[in-house]
């Protein structure tokens, strides 16, 4: 069988999950392979959100925010900026893969280049293979 | 705690989810989790039956959590929310499940579709078993509102409101109103003059009592939120320091600059002219070449900058009939022109246009089709042996031949577009573009005069092109919006905000530091941090950066978020087995 990845999302509601909602109002068509979580600012996602999203069995994750610049709430973007470079640091000490997760930056009205992204990034992961680290976590536990 | 009973519905949204996603089948396999009582499938959740269904159920089967699968969130959250309320459960024991925007519109397998449905539904289960009952804040709304730009919509929504006794303060980035009505002659399909009714709408606008205006006033910065809004206004070195419940963007648009067009000429060939130009001369009661002499042939060239890929995929909607209104203009001050129209498409929709276009048509005046998609029209100077001043070649779309028209003048319909400081304002008062720059409605349809941002109407131009009936409308609308809300006196405002558990939270004062609205303070005596309410906007940043765990964002609670995200994963390794 062929590897089907699992991809986490996190979507800042103002900018990045109305771009998705576009994407789908506009019947742009993309990879199945995303699963999105809504949050209000991606400045609330946690390095634990992403975390357990692979302890959970995720093969890529991937977070959504506004522009630099944009961001609803003036500046939440940019501190989930500095998390997501301080937890890439981390990636490698854990045995993950750097591509497996990654940030970008998607506007309300950036439905196109919301599909794009996700079938460019559903190929990263599947290029990639599974992720294992749910099972290693398993192992030890 | 009392026992977790939720109900599960997943709509069909009549083919629109069902022909993608097994409804039916979603339903049965998501019966089987744990808490959930009763899963149903229905064809259209947001209807009224669809809605009753949820609250019979409730009192019926004592459901204390709600998940409906359906379309995004930003479209039905507080529909449901509010069906909810009507069962007497609180509100936010509520989650949606995006199965249409975010699949099935997206995706063309119906058994991904399907699976992606369950895992999401799964997700929203997991979920709501830990949402709280929160409670409903009110604030107080300031009765004054913020108008910006003096505009034909700025000014009747500014009218509006003062009209009914409440204060506006009405901005505007030039030394005068009116915008572009002020600049225009007579308007489309009836011939009225537009002075005629715009002159006394902006002496009014001045002399209202409860009408402020501010010429030359510069981008505010505006800070606060609905009911409640504060501003510095800068006029020159003069600052004014406003407070208002609700804002009203009226900024309009500007027209396209053709000179970016190389074929049309304009700037190179003197009587090349935009509409906007012509216009002014149509305001002096005279047409004259820049030599002063009056045009034989007039060509009015369509669509400029306008339904064109290189420029504006758009149609700007005004300027066919104002092509139309030309030619009859020019008709009756000289009535031995000729008159060239050299359309891409005719657009005429709307009271009272196929008649002036029918009307037109019988009025000796040449209508000429050209591929927008092709070579544009050429106009180049003429001969001396021409008994014209320029000539304009295209290839005629309806008869297959490439054409030569004589030339005096030509009248370029220039498109419209959004203004420079479009995103300049779209920041100041917190509303989102769409890709070309104009500002996002709250709903398509169902509120079109709204935006995502509590107390931020738009209204004009700036969402999208628009005739004067159509502006007017959306200042009328958006006025009894503003006006219903004074009434009221208060405005439900999102208790989805950030608390910190004292117990926890160590002093360290993070959360001080990233919070953007200087919501969070910290009280030295007790070494703890403490969030204002009534100031913070539930971003929950404060939530991920404190080290201690100490905050919870109500509503994006670690909790709720991870066990979603348990939910997600959960239905798709069953999948895989």
């Amino acid at each position: 069988m062929s590897f089907n990845p699992k991809i986490v999302a996190f979507l800042c509601n103002w900018c990045s999950y109305t771009g998705a909602d576009l994407a789908g109002t506009s019947r742009m068509k993309y990879a199945p392979n995303i699963r999105i979580i809504r949050v209000m600012c991606s400045g609330r996602v946690e390095p634990t959100f992403i975390m357990k999203s692979f302890r959970e069995g995720a093969d890529g994750v991937i977070i959504l925010g506004c522009h630099p610049g944009d961001c609803h709430y003036h500046e939440g973007n940019y501190k989930c900026l500095r998390r997501y470079h301080l937890l890439k640091k981390y990636f490698k000490q854990m045995g993950l893969e750097d591509g497996r997760l990654r940030l970008e930056w998607i506007s309300a009205s950036e439905g196109k280049q919301f599909a794009e992204l996700v079938d460019e990034f559903t190929h990263q992961i599947t290029e990639l293979g599974p992720c294992r680290i749910k099972n290693t976590v398993e192992t030890f536990a | 705690m009392s026992e977790i009973r939720i109900g599960v519905y997943v709509c069909w949204c009549g083919t629109n989810i069902a022909k993608m996603v097994d409804v039916e089948k979603v339903a049965d396999e998501i019966a089987a989790l744990q808490n959930v009582v009763i899963a149903k499938n229905y064809k259209y959740m947001c209807s009224d039956p669809g809605q009753d269904l949820i609250i019979q159920d409730i009192k019926e089967h004592n459901l204390n959590r709600i998940v409906v699968a359906a379309c995004s969130p930003r479209i039905h959250e507080l529909t449901f929310r509010k069906a909810l309320e009507n069962a007497g459960l609180n509100s936010y024991m509520f989650e949606m499940a995006n199965i249409r925007e975010q699949d099935s519109w997206v995706h063309t397998d119906r058994t991904d579709a399907t699976k992606k449905a369950k895992s999401l539904i799964a997700a929203a289960v997991n979920r709501v078993r830990f949402h709280e009952a929160l409670d409903k804040r009110t604030v107080d709304i300031n009765p004054a509102s913020m108008v910006i730009g003096g505009g034909i919509a700025g000014l009747t929504a500014a009218l509006e409101i003062a009209d009914s006794g409440k204060k506006v303060y009405l901005l505007e980035k030039t030394g005068q109103l009116g915008g572009h009505v002020a600049k225009i002659d007579l308007c489309y399909p009836y011939f009225q003059s537009a002075a005629q009714f715009v002159k006394p709408l902006i002496s009014k606008v001045l002399k209202h009592p409860q009408i402020e205006v501010f010429f030359n006033a510069a981008v505010p910065e505006i800070h606060g939120y609905v009911g409640n809004f504060n501003a510095k206004v800068k006029v020159g070195s003069e600052e004014h320091e406003l407070v208002f419940g609700n804002i009203i963007v009226a900024t309009g648009l500007k027209t396209f600059n053709p000179s970016v067009i190389k074929e049309y000429g304009y700037g190179a060939l003197p009587d090349v002219v935009t509409s906007l130009e012509f216009e002014q001369s149509l305001k002096n009661g005279q047409i004259l070449t820049k030599a002063g002499k009056e045009p034989k042939n007039v060509v009015i060239i369509h669509c400029v900058g306008s339904r064109n890929e290189k420029y504006h995929h758009y149609c700007s909607r005004t300027c066919c009939m104002t092509a139309l209104k030309y030619s009859n203009q020019i008709k009756s001050i000289l009535p031995d022109s000729n008159v060239y129209q050299l359309y891409a498409d005719m657009r005429a929709f709307g009271k009272g246009c196929e008649e002036l276009y029918a009307e037109t048509s019988r009025k000796n005046i040449v209508f000429m089709m050209f591929d927008q998609r092709g070579d544009l029209p050429v106009v180049s100077k003429a001969g001396t042996q021409d008994k014209c001043e320029m000539l304009v070649n295209f290839h005629e779309l309806l008869s297959s031949t490439d054409v030569e028209v004589p030339a005096d003048m030509v009248i370029l319909m220039v498109g419209t577009e959004a203004h420079e400081n479009a995103k300049e304002i779209a920041r100041a008062v917190g509303i989102s573009m769409c890709g070309n720059e104009f500002y996002i409605e709250k709903h398509p349809k169902l509120d079109p005069v709204a935006t995502t941002t509590d107390g931020v109407y738009i209204v004009g131009g700036c969402q999208s092109p628009k005739d004067i009936p159509d502006s007017v409308s959306q200042a009328k609308a958006a006025a009894a919006r503003i006006l219903a809300t004074i009434c009221k006196g208060k405005v439900e405002v999102e208790v989805t905000t950030a608390v910190v558990n004292e117990d926890v939270c160590c002093g360290c004062q993070t959360c001080v530091k990233v919070c953007p609205y200087t919501a969070i303070s910290y009280i030295e005596d007790r070494n703890v941090s403490y969030v204002n309410e009534v100031l913070c906007k539930g971003c929950g940043t404060c939530g991920s950066a404190c080290p201690s765990g100490a905050i919870r964002c109500r509503h994006f609670t670690d909790v709720q978020i991870l066990s979603q995200i348990e939910g997600l994963m959960e239905m798709v390794l069953i999948e895989d087995e």
